[in-house]
Order: C-alpha cells, then structure tokens, then sequence
C-alpha cells in the first residue's frame, strides 16, 4: 500500500456549456472498497462511467499502478462492471453469460468450466448454469452480473448503483453479500449510491459528490463526527441547522451568538469564518441532551412542539427561544419523554464537539 | 373502461356483424380466385362446373412462368439480403447516433412508404433508362431495395429501441472489441427485428408490380408483371393457379414468420 493503486487526477467532464465533472482527484487503496456517494446530476457515475473509459475527460488523468488508462480502450482496460440495470446476455444461459469474457480471451474450455463453477460457488448460484437471465430474479441477475464482471479476475470493479431496482429488503441481503465477497476477493471495488446507508454499510471509504467534485472523502465516522461543509453534514445523517452570528473564530474554533443572547465557543467551524458575519449552527437531534432543568453545558431553552414515536427511538420537535425548530431523538423509555407532552417547557444541551459551524 | 364490450348491449351484434362482412370482403376475392384455379372452365366461370388441376400442370410445364417465378426469387432473396444488411447500419445510425436532423433523416429514409410508388417507378425508369440499368437485375434489386428499406429500418431499429445499451457496454467492458460485442451480444438479441425485417423485405419485392412493370423487359419478368401480362393477353385460368400459388407461398411465410418469431423473442 506503499504507493497508491488507482489515482483519478483533475479529471473535468463538459458537456457542451454543461460541466457534469469539475475537478475530482482521489487516490484509491488496493483492495479498497471506496462509494461514491452524491445526489443524481453531482458527477459520481460519470466519474465511474470515465474510468470505464465510456466517457472521455475533458481533462485530467486516470493511473493504474502508475500508467495512464485513457490511452486504452474500455474492452482492454480489464476492469470489472456491474450496471444499474440488468445487463446479463439475454440469449446466454446463466454459465454461458459468466463464461462470455473468459471466451473472449480465449482460455481453454477445462478451464473456463472451472472457473465459472467457482464464481457461481462465489455468488451462491451453484445449480443456476442452465436457467436464462429471464427466469432469474432481480437479485439473482445481479449476483450473476457480479460473478461475470470478477470472472476475469479485473483489478478493479466498478458498481454504477447496482440495487437501485430492488426492494429494501432485497437490497440489504445483496450488500451482506457484496461485502463478503469483496472480503472473499479482496478486489478494489468502485462503488456509485445515492442512498447513505448503503455507503456506509458497505464502504471502507466514501467520498461525497456534489456539483462535480468530492466534497470530503473519509470513513463514515469521520464524515458524521467531523463534515466539511454543510453538504456533507446534510448527506451523511440527520441535522438541523439554525442561523447564528460569528462572534470570532480561532484555530478552527468559533464563538457564535443566537439570537445575539445566547454565546457558545469552543464549536469546530468550516468554510471561511469572518467575524460578524452569518453562520449556520448545526446539530444532530441524537446528540442533544433533553431535560427539565438547566445543565452545565451549552444549553438552549425550548418549547416541545410535537412528539413523535418511531418504534426504537422517539423524535421531540422543538422550538428555541430564537423561533427555529430543532429535533431531538432519545431512545424509547428514556427518562425525560416520561409525561412529556405539547407545549412543555424543555432544556436542550449539547457538547462543543457535537456541533459544527458552517460559514 | 369506457366502452366495454360486455355492457354494450345489442350493439354488441351489429360489431358482430361489421366484422364478419369485413372478414369477408378481404376473404372473399382470395377465395374466389382459388375456387376458380381448380375450375375446369376454360372461361373463368362461376361457380365453376368442374373441378381439375389441369391448370396447374399447366402452369408447372411452361418454362416460362418457371423463368419468372425464378426471376422474382432472386430478385427478392438479393433485395432481403441487402435490405437487412443496410437497414441494420442505417438503424445503428438513427437510433445510436447523436447529429442534427436525426428525426429528419429517419423520416425521409421512410418516405418510399407513402410516396405514391407509380410517381416513384416513372421516376426510376427515366433514370434507369438514361444509365442503361432498365430491364436488369440490378436495376430490379435497385428499385426494390428501396421500397424495401423502409420496412427493414422500422423493423431493425425498433428492436435496436427496445434493447439497452447497457448490455452491450457490459460486453465491452468484459473484454470483447466494440463490433464483437455487436455481433455476439446485441445481434442476437434483436434477432426478431432482424428476421421480420427480412420477411418484410422479401414480401415487399416478391408481390411488387408497378416498379417491376416499368422495369420488366422481354426477358426478365417478375411472377407479379408475368401474372399481369398474361391477363391482358388472354384470360386464362393458369394466371388464378400462379395466383394461389402465390398467395399459398405468402400465408405460408407469415405463419413461419410468426412463429420463428416467438420463438426468437421469448
């Protein structure tokens, strides 16, 4: 891991007066399993689609152990894919589709037949190798995508959100298996998702898109504990933002003011602080503390505007003396919902480092 | 639903009724000319006072219709030939291709369909006359071709419509260059466009008269223009036995048509 594996370098995507891709540079470990996370229109699949080499750069580079890829052509590239929609040979039987690139590369047929057993074995489709894509299941189509798109044994596999056809509890099976099966190969995989919980489930690293170039690339911890910018905080998790002023700001550090009363320092800050100028103060509703009495830490007064029971957790709605609304979540059976109710006058108190300060 | 046929009463037999009589207007001359080919009249009389294949032992034994029937063979098999051939590019073309004046160029690829065909063989005899290609078998494949095209492009390019894309970029990416994975994965797939647009190509060619009158000459004959002049020299009822005979041949593809082609989709 000394040097990296795939290294995307200022790649810059136009369409006409479009710019689908701004600048996104990115280095990727061997045996990495990396998502692409952003909206629909931020850049993450024809990021995907250009290291597919379907799409060329307006600008910029991709190296693969060091040697540039846009110089060869997407059938020599070697690298594995599984699309958003099914894409198995429709006239290929099951075996005869995974079989498909080891034909191309004119392996011998004793060992083609091995080496589609063993992926079929991979994906858990053993018996499957005469059944036609048609008489397979969305999830089962998808398993065979992937066992043919590892078949070659592809440095890289790129995944263009390959669950977005199927049902949620569909899906969550089929990322148990991804996982495994990236730990079973240890093959660097690509992978494109607009839903966060699929990033973080599967995801060593996730790097999120928007308006054409990463925001922050990280672990999930790292991007719920520490976001960037506020894309980043409303992305990954839930928040609630509210409008604060910049008192002054220091090593990364702000005092803010709401409301021009309440002052809270020591809160981590991102963008470009100025004193004085507008800020938003974000907060997670499970990092707020809720209670009846004044606390020692930084602590907001509110009223309870709605309670919400959503089975493990209970969702508080608060409104702050300021007028914006703040949520809170506590687990089920917590002792400061107990006789809660409507209107009641509450104390909310979070830590410094539970809040972030977006300028 | 709006007009559901259950609820509609007595109308429901005047439908009835309608469909039956049209049934019958397109039936009844195809009828009539095969009950006459078995006719033992020499005059074409109806009903017919007996009955004998006279007329088609006739029709079997007379080198000419033979020449003719064979002309018209060959003629559409090389018209099919090309027409998938190029219906198949010009489709990749106006399905896949990005430029402007794409829906023009399709439309205008389509106008052999409604251009009135006696405008489109004056046309085409003047020109053919002018670079000696008149009463050829190219000039015949020539002018067929292009009333044929435009069936084999709706055919071709609608299954290429149907077909994602997705599925030939994953064959790419699995290893196989741009034109193997056309001919590997997406031919296969939109085979049933390929076949009904030779089928549609062949009928296009095999049953066409008014082109193949102008182009006809004393030695190539299409069956069609063969059929047509026999008529208007004598009335004989070996022309109701070639005509069966073709309408036999032409049912007899479309069934083959239809079930090769569910047989292909499925």
């Amino acid at each position: 891991m000394s040097e990296s594996f795939l290294k995307i370098q200022g790649i810059r995507k136009e369409y006409g007066p479009v710019v689908a891709v701004h600048d996104v540079n990115l280095e990727v470990r061997r045996g990495e399993f990396l998502t692409f996370l952003g909206p629909s229109g931020s850049g993450k699949s024809t990021t995907l689609y250009i290291l597919a080499g379907f799409e060329n750069p307006t600008k910029g580079d991709i190296l693969l152990n060091g040697k540039t890829l846009l110089s060869t052509p997407s059938h020599k590239r070697n690298i594995g894919m599984v699309f958003q929609r099914y894409t198995l040979f429709p006239h290929l039987t099951v075996g005869e589709n995974i079989a498909f690139p080891l034909k191309v590369r004119r392996q011998s047929k004793a060992e083609i037949d091995s080496r589609v057993r063993e992926m079929l074995r991979l994906v858990r489709l053993e018996g499957f190798e005469d059944r036609k894509p048609a008489q397979m299941s969305g999830g089962q189509q998808q398993r065979v995508a992937l066992a043919r798109a590892l078949a070659y044994d592809p440095p890289v596999l790129l995944m263009d959100e390959p669950l977005s056809a199927l049902d949620k509890k569909l899906r969550e099976e089929i990322q148990h298996e991804i996982r495994r099966i990236h730990q079973q190969t240890e093959v660097t995989i690509l992978y494109v998702t607009h839903d966060q919980e699929e990033a973080l489930r599967l995801s060593d690293r996730i790097a999120v898109f928007s308006k054409g170039v990463i925001d922050q690339i990280g672990t999930g911890p790292e991007l719920y504990a520490n976001p960037r910018t506020r894309f980043v905080a409303e992305f990954i998790g839930d928040s609630d933002f509210i409008s604060c002023h910049l008192l002054s700001s220091n090593n990364g550090q702000a005092t803010i003011s709401l409301g021009g009363k309440t002052v809270f320092d020591s809160i981590p800050v991102h963008g470009r602080p100025t004193s004085g100028s507008k800020a938003a103060l974000m907060l997670r509703p499970e990092r707020i503390r809720l209670g009846r009495n004044a606390g020692a830490g930084n602590g907001l007064s509110a009223t309870v505007n709605d309670i919400t029971f959503l089975g493990n957790n209970v969702h508080v709605t608060t409104r702050i003396a300021v007028g914006e609304t703040l949520s809170v979540r506590l687990p089920f059976g917590h002792e400061a919902i107990s006789g809660l109710s409507r209107g009641d006058n509450v104390h909310l108190e979070f830590d410094p480092d539970a809040a972030h300060v977006f300028c | 639903m709006l007009l559901n046929f259950d609820r509609l009463g007595w109308w429901k037999y005047v439908l009835l009724v309608i469909t039956v009589l049209t049934a019958a207007f397109l039936l009844m001359p195809i009828l009539f000319i095969a009950a006459l080919s078995f006719g033992s009249s020499q005059w074409l009389i109806f009903p017919p006072p007996g009955w004998t294949w006279r007329w088609y032992a006739e029709l079997l034994s007379d080198p000419q219709w033979l020449a003719s029937a064979w002309t018209s063979f060959k003629i559409a098999s090389i018209v099919t030939v090309l027409s998938v051939l190029l219906g198949l590019v010009t489709s990749f073309g106006l399905v896949r291709g990005k430029f402007l004046f794409r829906d023009a160029l399709k439309a205008l690829f389509l106008t052999p369909m409604i251009l009135p065909v006696v405008v489109f063989a004056v046309a085409l005899y003047a020109f053919f006359l002018r670079v000696g290609l008149g009463g050829t078998l190219i000039g015949f494949v020539l002018s067929h071709l292009v009333l044929a095209l435009p069936f084999s492009i709706l055919s071709i390019a609608g299954a290429l419509e149907g077909f994602d894309k997705s599925i030939e970029d994953a064959a790419v990416l699995c290893g196989a260059s741009p034109i193997e994975a056309k001919i590997r994965v997406t031919l296969p797939a939109i085979s049933h466009g390929l076949f009904s647009a030779a089928v549609f190509s062949f009928l296009t060619s095999w049953d066409e008269v008014v082109v193949a009158i102008f182009m006809a000459s004393p030695t190539l004959q299409t069956l069609p223009v063969k059929v047509w002049a026999t008529l208007r020299q004598d009335l004989t009822p070996v022309v109701a036995a070639a005509s069966t005979l073709l309408i036999l041949l032409t049912v007899m593809l479309m069934t083959l048509a239809a079930i090769v082609r569910k047989v292909l989709k499925s």
